[in-house]
């Protein structure tokens, strides 16, 4: 908005820009209501009856920890192996560097049920990995840690690509400085760098949060039972029709609120003029 | 610039919110088909438009899941395929439908890799033994929501009862617990195929159609024989009613595929002329190439099936 703002004083285009002030408020009015009016109807059409059940409904209180618990460790392990991934795609310049970021934006493009039947080819029991893993006690399908998986691979794309963009933003000359001063490379890292982007790095956190509950191809793919919510949404509907499905998506949609609120407002605000 | 790229936007918006039929604007006939005869289906479907020249969609799915479509999202598709023939009268009539053919049958197997465990052993005699052997592991569809899911247990009682071997029921049971199950009966298949699942309980036609081996079982468990009807309906199974609380109590009946026109369709006359080509001596042929059972005499059930439907039925 602010660059429409700012060159609408000039006495020539004034009308135009006015119309296109005009017409871009009506096509961003139109764009909201399509995106919020859905999910409005569900929580209206099933808000109530949902938080009534979060007391009545065992099965479907365990399907929304079971979703909580999966998508937080999930984010944990996007965070500690993208973190780096991403800067180092934001920071060096190395052969196949195009490749790489190429081949991490992948998963996106894969159909979820594809995305479910890949991984299982690699960490199924029908494979070495898988063999290795269920010798260790670790049963991928059909266990938290199928959901886990699926989760990943289909969010850490998101991830590491708004990360590599919040690194960017910093400018390379803070971390100039502070090496000039003394401080190792991974100090400045930590005291430097992670700071300032921590803001986009918070963001890019809560879309893979996001992006992690909402799944539901890969999962079911992996991990039928135990149930997350986006399967229970799925099971009710097919097995019980609408009234019994709107309470699920619904109350999901409204707890999936508190924590994306919770983590936009508590992001420091040290980072504001670097990627506001 | 800004104008021009904002115009369409609105445009594509406003014109995005005034749809509520299903995809079938384009004037092709939908066809909603269960998953487990897609495959048949497609063929039959592909062939009628190429004689016609009239567009085809199909949209694959479970029974239940889409008799909800119909009831619950008002979505009207062109013809319903259904692999539970009980669905119609239960979720459909008079509603949405005042009768239905039925056309096809298929039967309970159990199908396998060449990866599967003991694959060079199994068959139809031993198949109870090698499933309980240590390290097997079988795969099923969910009860509640696929009729695969309950006639898995009913074949599984039927077994019990065929081979006088008490506890084989609950033994069965233990070896697909709820982590070895997924939705349907088609989203096994993958699973199978990746090696997570040695065997899993599937229909005849969606093991031919997916090239799979398959164990066939005694014509007795299997719900493949119409013959049999009294013998299966000694079997009984719960599973979840109108809500997840309730439960309803399914009774052993032979596989039997239906289809019908839904009273609303929005393109009835293209409906009509693609049945009539299915339930013809040509359209059964295609089914049969396509690994579907195809009954020599159609059944119609219930009141007000189209003329050229009923006519159709009734050719030699």
């Amino acid at each position: 908005m602010e660059p429409v703002a700012r060159t609408s004083f000039a006495p020539r285009s004034f009308a135009a820009h006015r119309t296109a002030s005009i017409l871009a408020g009506l096509c961003g009015s139109i764009f909201l209501l399509f995106l919020v009016a859905p999910i409005a109807r569900l929580v209206a059409g099933g808000g109530t009856s949902g938080v009534a059940e979060l007391f009545t409904d065992a099965e479907l209180r365990g399907a929304l920890w079971l979703t909580a618990v999966t998508a937080t460790v999930a984010m944990a392990a996007g965070a500690l192996g993208g973190t780096p991934l991403a800067y180092l795609l934001a920071r060096r310049a190395f052969r196949g560097k195009a490749v790489v970021a190429a081949v991490l934006d992948l998963p996106l493009l894969i159909p979820h049920p594809v995305a479910g039947i890949a991984l299982l080819l690699i960490l199924g029991r029908g494979s070495a990995v898988g063999r290795a893993l269920l010798h260790a006690g670790i049963q991928v399908a059909g266990s938290p840690v199928g959901i886990v998986c699926a989760m990943v691979f289909v969010s850490a794309p998101l991830y590491i690509s708004a990360a590599r963009e919040a690194f960017a933003r910093v400018d390379t000359r803070y971390e100039s400085v502070a090496r000039t001063l003394g401080d190792p490379a991974w100090r400045a890292f930590r005291r430097v760098t992670l700071p300032l982007s921590m803001r986009g790095l918070i963001a890019a956190l809560v879309v893979m949060w996001a992006r992690a509950v909402s799944e539901f191809g890969a999962i079911v793919i992996l991990t039928y039972n135990p149930k997350v919510a986006s399967v229970l949404a799925y099971d009710r509907f097919t097995g019980f029709g609408l009234t019994e499905a709107l309470p699920v998506a619904a109350v999901l949609s409204i707890l999936a609120l508190v924590p994306l609120i919770a983590l936009r407002a508590l992001r420091p605000d040290r980072g504001a003029g670097m990627d506001g | 610039m800004r104008v021009r790229f904002v115009l369409p936007a609105v445009l594509a918006v406003a014109a995005s919110c005034g749809r509520s039929t299903p995809a079938s604007g384009s004037g092709a006939i939908v066809v909603y088909t269960a998953a487990s005869v897609a495959i048949p289906i497609r063929a039959a479907l592909d062939t009628f438009a190429a004689h016609q020249h009239v567009a085809v969609q199909q949209e694959n799915g479970g029974s239940l899941d889409i008799a909800r479509k119909l009831t619950e999202l008002h979505e009207i598709p062109d013809v319903v395929v259904l692999a539970d023939y009980d669905v119609f009268p239960k979720l459909l009539m008079p509603g949405q439908t005042t009768w239905y053919a039925e056309f096809a049958r298929n039967r309970m197997v159990l199908a396998f890799t060449n990866t599967s465990k003991f694959a060079s052993q199994v068959d139809s005699v031993n198949w109870p033994q090698i499933l309980q052997r240590p390290g097997v592991q079988v795969g099923r569809a969910n009860p509640d929501l696929d009729p695969n899911g309950y006639r898995t247990l009913l074949t599984m009682q039927l077994a019990e009862r065929y081979y006088e071997q008490p506890g084989l029921y609950d033994k069965l049971m233990k070896l697909s617990p709820a982590k070895n199950m997924r939705p349907r009966e088609a989203d096994l298949v993958g699973v199978l195929q990746a090696g997570e699942f040695d065997y899993i309980w599937s229909y005849e036609s969606l093991a031919r159609a997916t090239k799979l081996r398959y164990v066939t079982l005694p014509s007795a468990i299997d719900l493949g024989t119409p013959a049999d009807t009294d013998l299966y309906a000694q079997a009984t199974v719960k599973v979840a009613g109108k809500t997840p609380k309730d439960t309803l109590t399914i009774k052993g009946e032979p596989i039997v595929y239906a289809l019908s026109i839904p009273t609303r369709a929005p393109h009835p006359a293209a409906a009509r002329a693609f049945v009539s080509f299915l339930l013809s001596r040509e359209g059964r042929s295609l089914l049969r190439a396509n690994k579907l059972d195809a009954l020599d005499t159609p059944v119609i059930i219930g009141r007000g099936a189209p003329a050229s439907v009923r006519a159709a039925v009734s050719a030699p």
